[in-house]
């Protein structure tokens, strides 16, 4: 009766995603460019202090004059009691460490000095403008500090970094 | 012969295959930049030359007890309050010298002055190395690496004379053992404020450009040696000359 008839054909058109690729492209592109890649993943806990005026260190890290060290409380509780005041040391595992990859502060200048080796020929400064980045938990005490910075001394690495959490620019 | 059709390339998993890279760089990143107090060592001398007289008015202590407590020359403060202090510190006899206050004083410095000083190191250090006396002469020379960037500092200052606090003003850190980092860090993050204050107010002035401004551009690019003078001569001006001092 009705004029008009009911298409009961029809069916609903795909939906073209002929450009997703692009979108999700421009994702990848976008993460690529405003992230730095994990140094590693530490082996110790560590929060971090915060801070205001701090120095960018990532200029550093592009011409690769910067080492990173971890100090914060071993992952394994049990472990604790192993190190002075609690507090252990992650570094990459260029020299001898104990079995879950902690060190005591006697290896930071064995584990600068070998690192310096490493890259001694891509690096245009001498071991003393290498930046040696502390990251420290907010806990430590600063006594295990200046045993780092003792040893560094030792081998004339004698710059260091305070890394802290810049309040101002996040 | 008819031309056969090329058939259509299946562009379905392209991107299934972005989305694993995209999860890939997702993980693998962090957005977070490493941020840091630069601090210099210093150098361990075999036999280090004897230290010369420390006047009282040149030294700022700022002392951190093992309750986290503070103290700025014998005074109990809060950690906010660093700054200021080391404000103060720069500051006071900045503009005339004040010879009753508690305060580095300032000392006038010209161009002939500074070339007349550095004949007499360049000699000096001539003399030791005859001598063979080695320790002595690194450090004669290093004074005359530091005498020369001060001569170029004040060639590019035009202002003359330029005022400059006494070599022996130094903030010394006098923390215990126990004494934790995050307040080790305030401190430096409080007289970081204050030099970055002092620094950025010199530089509107001179330059009309901020501090902060000045350091980034002479940081990322090594070739911009007109900043790289222009923040030097502000450290010398407003040095950071921080001693930390080992706990006991």
């Amino acid at each position: 009766m009705s004029k008009f008839k009911k298409d009961t054909s029809k069916s609903v058109p795909g939906v073209n995603t002929s450009s997703l690729p692009d979108i999700v492209f421009m994702l990848l592109f976008f993460f690529m460019v405003a992230t730095t890649s994990k140094e590693n993943d530490p082996t110790v806990k560590y929060t971090q202090p915060k801070g205001n005026f701090t120095t960018d260190l990532t200029p550093y890290k592009q011409r690769s004059e910067v080492d990173f060290l971890y100090l914060g409380e071993p992952r394994n509780p049990a472990r604790k009691a192993d190190f002075r005041m609690g507090f252990a040391l992650s570094l990459d595992n260029v020299v001898q460490a104990t079995p879950d990859g902690l060190y005591t502060t006697n290896a930071v200048s064995r584990w600068k000095r070998d690192k310096f080796e490493d890259k001694r020929s891509r690096v245009k400064v001498g071991i003393e403008g290498v930046v040696t980045c502390v990251k420290a938990d907010e806990n430590a005490p600063v006594a295990l500090i200046f045993d780092i910075r003792k040893e560094l001394q030792r081998i004339d690495a004698l710059t260091i970094a305070y890394a802290v959490r810049d309040q101002s620019n996040i | 012969m008819a031309k056969r059709e090329v058939p259509e390339i299946n562009a379905g998993s392209m991107a299934d295959i972005a989305f694993l890279l995209l999860i890939f760089f997702l993980v693998t990143t962090t957005m977070d930049k490493d941020q840091a107090y630069i601090r210099t060592i210093p150098k361990l001398l075999e036999n280090p030359p004897p230290p010369p007289p420390i006047q009282k008015r040149d030294v700022l202590e700022i002392q951190a007890n093992q309750q986290n407590r503070l103290m700025v020359r014998g005074q109990i403060i809060e950690p906010d309050d660093i700054s200021e202090k080391v404000k103060e510190f720069y500051l006071s006899n900045r503009r005339v010298n004040d010879l009753k206050s508690d305060f580095p004083l300032y000392s006038d410095v010209t161009i002939s002055f500074m070339e007349a000083e550095i004949d007499r190191v360049t000699k000096e250090v001539e003399d030791l190395e005859a001598q063979a006396a080695t320790d002595m002469a690194t450090y004669k020379r290093s004074m005359l690496t530091e005498m020369e960037k001060k001569l170029k500092a004040l060639k590019l200052y035009k202002k003359s004379p330029m005022r400059e606090i006494s070599s022996q003003a130094n903030i010394r850190i006098k923390t215990q053992q126990l004494t934790s980092y995050s307040l080790f860090t305030k401190i430096q993050s409080e007289i970081q404020e204050a030099l970055y204050d002092l620094r950025n107010e010199e530089s509107m002035e001179l330059f009309g450009i901020s501090y902060g401004v000045l350091k980034k551009r002479a940081e990322t690019n090594l070739e911009d040696k007109e900043s790289a003078d222009r923040v030097e001569l502000l450290k010398i001006l407003f040095p950071d000359r921080i001693i930390e001092v080992t706990p006991g």
